[in-house]
């Protein structure tokens, strides 16, 4: 089948590569209808995270048909059109029974690679270096499922392909965030980023009653998208963010403040990652600035909650958090709690994730689909793949 | 003890341990099974349980050819197990498997603690010298993967389909 996959520090290519098969009963084989690019695929791109292999198939949001099933599997069947979330969950384990499915106690197959960086290894996830499992991923004809009982979900009939694509990933993630900030009558949230997981917190926060989102970036054309959402776009590079929404919540603060920004790079911690961090100094100023700021302008005894990815940050400053008694909520996405909900929020309308494809591509135009991406060429928030 | 002798005993013994949701007696019937031994260590050696308390082990030296070795159980109570390596090992270790309650609804607590002897005695070769793993990964891994058979009924894996064209292993 045909692949994208990472050679080297920005160095992508489609190649022909061996078709998945399945390796265990939950299996099943999945031919992709559709993927998508992540901001956090830009640092394994970019060499920022260590154990990426070459060869390694990249893409963790993706959706798609299913075509061969193994033996246990009895929730789904072939034919199927489902969306899978990005994190490989068991079902079975106390962490996906408390619906903590990020945290998975058994999806893990190279553990001894990432509990020495966090003391203990947490789920798989497709295409997102071997220290995170090793999965191959889904910018590819076929990706291969495990755990499809827990992890597949039928797309109900009226949800399209685009719409489903994004409740993979960005949206539970997004949903997630807003969940974390206990939403309230008059609460206000603010959101740092308008990608594809801060527009979709921020759609969330209003789905979950929220009095007044705002939204936090630069570039125009999300800030557009986001007040097309409904929320109140605030340019970082116009005004100073703090006394902005200090003005907006009546000299409050917003009630709850969520990162959907990160500072992916040496996101395993290691020495060599944190390196290129420091090297690349516009990363570690632009991103760190996100959360201090969030630290800074959440109002006493608020919610802080941390959609970013991070590796190390030596300069936190926790003092902010003590004293004003924030509250921090944060993980990986616990994608399968909220995807059914999800998906009927999408039926209702009251979800639109499909706003968030600005561009398509064929699979063999992926290394230009990332290009885009990378670059936010022609106003690009997201590139999908079609193969 | 001299401080180097400390040292290299401490290298040659090895820990772990895990909570299962799973009743104790489910989990050493699990373990117990022939095939169980073979797919839990797989990592580490090649296991063949040659009748039900006696198994052979076979695991690639770092500097070519194989250790091998005899295991028999020398004791099987509900709450613990251990074995033993028989005359003639290569490098001889003893095992034991605790089973204890875990607090609340957790299950239970596995504890797996394995020492080895090498040749030549504690401070003759470092176990990290032996054998292709590090010590603790050895007790480790048998434990996950245990732990994911028990609650899954498989083993999490990439081979023969690791993202990486060449070397899944991320080593």
């Amino acid at each position: 089948m045909r692949a994208l996959c990472w050679n080297g520090v920005n160095d992508l290519r489609v190649e022909t590569v061996a078709d998945p098969e399945i390796l265990n009963p939950n299996d099943v084989i999945l031919k992709v209808r559709l993927s998508t690019t992540c901001g956090s695929d830009l640092h394994l791109i970019d060499g920022l995270i260590p154990t990426m292999r070459e060869g390694d198939v990249l893409g963790h949001e993706f959706m798609g048909e299913i075509v061969d099933v193994g033996r246990d599997v009895t929730k789904v069947a072939k034919g199927d059109r489902v969306v899978v979330p990005s994190f490989i969950s068991c079902g079975q384990c106390w962490y996906c029974q408390h619906d903590l499915y990020s945290l998975c106690d058994t999806t893990h197959p190279k553990p001894e690679l990432q509990e020495p960086l966090l003391g203990y290894p947490t789920a798989g996830i497709y295409a997102y270096s071997h220290a995170f499992g090793g999965y191959a991923g889904a910018h590819a004809e076929y990706v291969r499922v495990p755990f499809a009982n827990t992890d597949c979900f039928k797309v109900p009939d009226g949800v399209s392909d685009e719409t489903a694509l994004f409740i993979s990933d960005a949206a539970p993630t997004g949903f997630m965030g807003a969940d974390f900030c206990d939403i309230q009558p008059g609460d206000v949230i603010a959101v740092w980023g308008c990608g594809g997981v801060g527009l979709m917190a921020q759609q969330s926060a209003m789905v979950l009653g929220a009095e007044r989102v705002i939204a936090i970036d630069r570039y125009p054309e999300r800030l557009a998208q986001a007040e097309a959402f409904g929320a109140i776009p605030l340019d970082y590079a116009k005004v100073d963010v703090v006394e902005a929404l200090k003005e907006l919540t009546g000299g409050r603060g917003p009630d709850a403040c969520i990162d959907a920004v990160g500072m992916e790079a040496g996101g395993t911690g290691l020495q060599h990652a944190y390196d290129r961090v420091k090297q690349a100094l516009y990363l570690e100023t632009d991103r760190g600035t996100a959360l201090r700021q969030a630290m800074l302008a959440v109002r006493k005894g608020g919610i802080l909650s941390i959609l970013g990815v991070y590796g190390v940050m030596d300069k936190f400053p926790l003092g902010l958090l003590m004293n004003k008694g924030v509250t921090v909520r944060t993980a990986q996405q616990h994608g399968q709690t909220y995807v059914p909900r999800l998906l009927e929020h999408a039926q209702r309308g009251e979800l639109t994730p499909a706003a968030l494809a600005t561009h398509r591509f064929g699979l063999d135009d992926g290394p230009k689909g990332y290009a885009m991406f990378k670059h936010k060429e022609d106003g690009c928030l997201r590139a999908v793949f079609m193969p | 003890m001299s401080h180097a002798e400390a040292e290299a005993q401490a290298d040659t013994a090895t820990a772990a341990s895990v909570t299962i949701g799973k009743p104790a007696a489910e989990l050493r019937a699990l373990w117990l099974k022939p095939e169980t031994q073979s797919r839990i260590w797989s990592h580490f050696a090649t296991v063949r349980a040659v009748d039900d308390r006696t198994v052979d082990w076979s695991v690639p030296g770092l500097t070519g050819g194989d250790y091998r070795w005899r295991t028999v159980t020398v004791e099987a109570a509900p709450e613990r197990l251990r074995w033993s390596t028989q005359d003639g090992a290569d490098v001889p270790n003893i095992g034991v498997l605790a089973f204890r309650p875990a607090p609340g609804d957790r299950g239970t607590e596995l504890h797996l603690a394995v020492r080895f002897d090498p040749p030549g005695g504690a401070i003759g070769q470092a176990l990290a010298k032996l054998f292709h793993i590090a010590p603790h990964e050895i007790v480790r891994t048998a434990l996950y993967r245990f732990r994911a058979l028990a609650l899954t009924g498989e083993i999490p894996t990439t081979d023969p389909q690791p993202a990486a064209r060449h070397d899944g292993t991320g080593r």
